[in-house]
């Protein structure tokens, strides 16, 4: 599930890298001058045709099949958007625009369903910060000392909240431009199409910095505006993760990889949890599963395979030999 | 231990360099672009004459509010002549427009289809309102007796309606209200000082605030 995941958030990052080249080509093609373009040109040209010849007829109408970013574009004719977008429009316009809710609604359906999903499988963002957070592994390897300080994780629903209430105070949607997937997806274009990067791609270095320098993914656990939105949204979600305690043997493998700082060895997952299974794939015994529950079971005590839980065994039956010998 | 110490030392350094270089990488980052205006998206962008694209919504501050910034009007642009405020623009950053000078706007409606919010709504061409041209006739060619062009009427999509000549020579050109502003005539005008200009449409004004430049008859 795991492998699945990465291969999902890889993929979603390459769409984003591959779709500005298919703009530009696009551009050559709408030109009719293929004999005009520098020979660079002539070979991204030729690249993307080879490419994308299969499956299209008239690459110029075509193509425009899948476009935009994560943060809103089109996928094969249907309009997809973020919910943070909708939100920050509607509280910058002061209106709320029905059809650009209605492109909301499937990644609303969603996140009800699963929760923070798109956190762990599908924001672009994510791919570069788990590899940060591996960044930070190596570091801490080579005995360099990062940053691994523990903030309020209600932060980010105060960044949530005050965002929403600047923009209407502003008329700007300014979390666009706070908003890591939002800015990767932009700022890709930018650089392939426009030539250069914008203002953008400096916030995110300095994320990614604060991820490295004060706490491990602290952007997404603490200050993230849409990762706020997503687990409010999916506070109640269908599919979850729940720890069975039969096989649990407490080695909390599961709370050392948690990206989120989340504690499922003690079945605290919280709104928080992006359904992302890493800790699934690394549980020895296979203790955690997805369930179809809206809500998360309280602390079920110490796994039973755990030695914990061994321990408290022969002593409670200790404890009552003694009651029953006095 | 050596290596692991030499291994250390290496890293620091790695990361010495990589925070001394970040300010630079910022500013270099942050420096106004050279070709378009950094204080557009204000009234001062509308007088650097920077466009909005097609279907945009006339008033300015609500067209800011209502754009998330998503890039999918450029994206689908097959002129690639929407650009976007990248590195400075204040409120208006991340927002759309389209330098005429550098390139200019087609009227293919791709942009408007694809905007999910209401910044961008479809239009008729000839409802769409991006602005009107206004002729500096003190340096246009043809009005200054300087050889015949056209080069703007010739180019222009909507034709007879929105732009023509003058009666009393064939070769001076005249806008008309027909007009939408999509910057054409500017990106073809082959004068170094580019006479003709998109600029906002006044409703309010019917005779030209100084005689002479030519405004819409």
């Amino acid at each position: 599930m795991n492998k699945l995941r990465w291969i999902s958030l890889i993929g979603v990052f390459a769409m984003l890298v591959f779709l500005p080249y298919v703009s530009v080509y696009q551009n050559y093609v709408a030109a009719h001058a293929y004999d005009l373009l520098s020979p660079g040109e002539q070979r991204l040209y030729d690249m993307v045709e080879g490419i994308t010849s299969p499956f299209v007829s008239d690459p110029e109408n075509d193509l425009d099949a899948i476009k935009g970013t994560t943060w809103s574009g089109q996928f094969f004719g249907v309009k997809l958007s973020d919910p943070l977008a909708v939100a920050s429009q509607v509280s910058a316009g002061r209106r709320l625009y029905w059809p650009f809710f209605v492109t909301a609604l499937i990644p609303l359906f969603a996140t009800a369903l699963f929760g923070r999903f798109y956190c762990g499988w599908i924001c672009p963002a994510t791919l570069l910060y788990e590899l940060n957070t591996n960044l930070d592994a190596w570091l801490n390897r080579l005995g360099l000392r990062t940053g691994h300080r523990h903030l309020d994780r209600r932060l980010k629903y105060l960044v949530l909240g005050v965002g929403l209430l600047l923009s209407m105070v502003s008329g700007s949607v300014w979390l666009a431009s706070i908003y890591p997937p939002a800015i990767v997806g932009r700022e890709i274009y930018y650089s392939v199409a426009l030539g250069g990067f914008g203002a953008g791609a400096v916030f995110f270095v300095l994320t990614l910095l604060f991820d490295l320098l004060v706490a491990r993914r602290g952007f997404c656990r603490y200050l993230c505006p849409g990762g706020a939105l997503y687990s409010l949204l999916g506070r109640y979600r269908v599919v979850r993760i729940r720890r069975r305690v039969d096989t649990c043997n407490d080695c909390a493998k599961c709370n050392a990889v948690c990206e989120f700082g989340l504690d499922p060895m003690r079945d605290d997952f919280g709104q928080e949890c992006n359904n992302c299974t890493a800790c699934m794939a690394v549980c020895p015994t296979d203790a955690l599963r997805f369930t179809l529950k809206v809500r998360d079971r309280e602390f079920q005590g110490p796994g039973h395979l755990g030695h914990r839980y061994r321990r408290q065994q022969p002593e409670s039956e200790n404890t009552a030999c003694v009651v029953a010998a006095s | 231990m050596r290596r692991r110490s030499f291994l250390n030392r290496v890293g620091s350094w790695f990361a010495l360099l990589a925070t001394a270089s970040l300010p630079y990488g910022m500013l270099r980052l942050l420096a106004p672009e050279p070709e378009a205006a950094s204080l557009s998206g204000s009234k001062f962008g509308r007088l650097r004459g920077l466009l909005r694209p097609p279907g945009a919504i006339a008033d300015e501050a609500s067209f800011i509010a209502n754009c998330i910034g998503c890039g999918a009007c450029g994206e689908v642009c097959p002129v690639r002549c929407i650009r976007f405020h990248s590195r400075a623009g204040g409120a208006a950053t991340n927002t759309p427009y389209i330098d005429p000078l550098q390139r200019a706007c087609i009227l293919c409606g791709k942009c408007m289809d694809i905007c999910p919010t209401p910044a961008l709504s479809p239009t008729a061409r000839r409802d769409i309102d991006m602005g009107i041209a206004q002729i500096n006739r003190d340096a246009c060619y043809p009005w200054v007796d300087h050889g015949v062009c056209g080069a703007c009427a010739t180019v222009c999509p909507l034709g007879e309606s929105a732009i023509g000549f003058a009666f009393a020579n064939m070769y001076r050109p005249v806008v008309k209200t027909g007009c939408v502003g999509c910057g054409l005539c500017v990106e073809v005008c082959p004068h170094p000082s580019v006479p003709i200009r998109v600029v906002a449409r006044d409703s309010n004004r019917s005779r030209p605030s100084r005689p002479d430049i030519a405004h819409a008859a």
